[in-house]
């Protein structure tokens, strides 16, 4: 039987060193942010289940707070731990252990066949460009004394390549090349709700105003509120619960879920969280103070953390 | 506040908020009111600008051309630069790389040097002349 143990967290914050990029600054891991409807992380549990993976469990910190701002994030790999050895108990033989970061479609089947062919019992997943932070490895390969981290990560591993698309998400720049990626189906990441003409979806919930455009390929997504004569268009997402104001033009930017942007404005090469901006064009992140620009909406009930969507339906451990 | 002559160089506070756009302004103002203001802000600092801070841009840049003078700036910072851009106004400024470059911009055509056309009327009422000639 095989488990999947996901943690919901950079390997860097794990090992206590941030990036010190624009990304880095970013409080959520982009893999746990909502993209086309669901988050990189949710996909990813959806595909292993739908796969066979007969447990998915997901650990990670309190969504909104960086790593840092916990401050033990040790704790992940300690329930982790726990929750390993409970499994060995139940007779889990081998596990899949990610932590999160990239969006990875991995063949299940495959990985596990040459695991069984290649490995000493221990597979490191590579990507075209380098080792990604996911291992399948065998019970019996981990000692109750191991810690999972060092034990995998230092451990002599045989390397499987993934086939699929992977997308290491370490980057803004990673972040839209996925969305772009998903609307122009270059990978498997299919955008929530109904394609309504070729290149357009719009999830329910959703009021496009009138005198509105939407030029494809762009994606709306729940509950979305479009107000009369804006734009939206060139690989652009706007996720749930939004509000796009009077006559702004939306181009080749993502507006993540409860952002409110303001009227009249020109978004152009851009990521909008509430009140925090990044361009790209110009590498710069902003935190734009007027309210009557960007700011945030307020939670109007329901559970909007990153990973709601995981909770609601598959996860299976959470760590406090 | 530094000046050259009759250009004004002027620096652009790191945030301008509503508060700071006050105080900027008691600063700015009297020099807009002049004969033919010619003005440079140099937003190297800009970190941040509320609306109100793009308003007074816009409303500088109103006043000094209601004188027969202009507004430019220079040295944009990239937060600037993205929040004019943001709000559709970045074409509406003439913007210049250095204080240097904003303030040489203003002598870049002497007066002598540009062409002296022929107004456009001049033909029409030449033929008019001629016609009243010819009656």
């Amino acid at each position: 039987m095989l488990s999947a143990i996901i943690i919901t967290e950079r390997v860097e914050a794990v090992e206590g060193k941030e990036a010190r990029s624009c990304a880095g600054a970013w409080p959520v891991p982009w893999a746990r942010i909502e993209v086309l409807g669901k988050s990189a992380v949710a996909r990813f549990v959806d595909s292993l289940r739908e796969q066979g993976c007969d447990a998915v469990s997901v650990i990670g910190s309190n969504p909104g707070l960086g790593a840092s701002a916990n401050g033990s994030t040790a704790d992940y790999w300690v329930n982790a731990e726990l929750l390993l050895a409970n499994q060995k108990q139940e007779g889990f033989d081998s596990f899949l252990i990610a932590c999160c970061g990239a969006y990875v479609e991995l063949d299940l089947t495959d990985m596990r066949a040459f695991h069984d062919e290649h490995g000493d019992g221990l597979t490191r997943a590579i990507g075209p460009d380098g080792p990604l932070d996911l291992w399948m490895v065998d019970a019996s390969r981990m000692s109750d004394r191991d810690r999972i981290f060092p034990a995998v990560r230092n451990g002599n591993s045989a390397q499987y390549p993934v086939r699929g698309y992977v997308n290491r998400l370490v980057s803004p720049t990673d972040f839209r090349r996925l969305v772009v990626d998903g609307l122009s189906a270059r990978c498997r990441l299919r955008p929530h709700g109904v394609e309504t003409r070729p290149g357009v979806w719009i999830c329910e919930g959703a009021q496009i105003g009138r005198g509105s455009r939407m030029v494809a390929p762009a994606y709306v997504g729940r509950n979305v509120q479009i107000m009369e004569d804006c734009l939206i268009t060139r690989g652009s997402n706007v996720e749930s619960n939004c509000q796009i104001d009077f006559g702004t033009a939306v181009e080749d930017s993502s507006i993540l879920s409860d952002s409110y942007v303001g009227i009249g404005l020109d978004l152009c090469h851009s990521i909008v969280d509430g009140s925090n901006l990044i361009n790209l064009r110009h590498n710069v992140t902003l935190e734009i103070t007027d309210p009557v620009v960007m700011r945030k909406i307020a939670v109007r009930g329901g559970d909007r953390r990153p990973w709601a969507d995981i909770e609601r339906g598959q996860m299976a451990l959470s760590a406090e | 506040m530094l000046t050259s002559g009759p250009i004004v160089v002027m620096q652009v506070p790191e945030v301008l908020n509503v508060k700071e756009v006050d105080s900027f302004m008691e600063e700015l103002g009297p020099l807009l009111e002049s004969n033919r203001p010619r003005v440079v802000l140099d937003c190297s600092q800009v970190r941040s600008m509320e609306s109100a801070g793009v308003e007074m841009l816009l409303r500088c840049l109103e006043e000094v051309l209601k004188r027969d003078g202009d507004l430019k700036l220079a040295a944009l910072s990239p937060e600037a630069e993205v929040i004019l851009e943001l709000m559709r106004v970045a074409r509406v400024f003439e913007t210049f790389q250095t204080c240097e470059d904003a303030a040489r911009s203003f002598n870049a055509i002497p007066a002598d040097a540009v062409p002296q056309n022929t107004p456009w009327y001049a033909d029409v009422f030449s033929e008019l002349g001629v016609l009243k000639q010819a009656s």
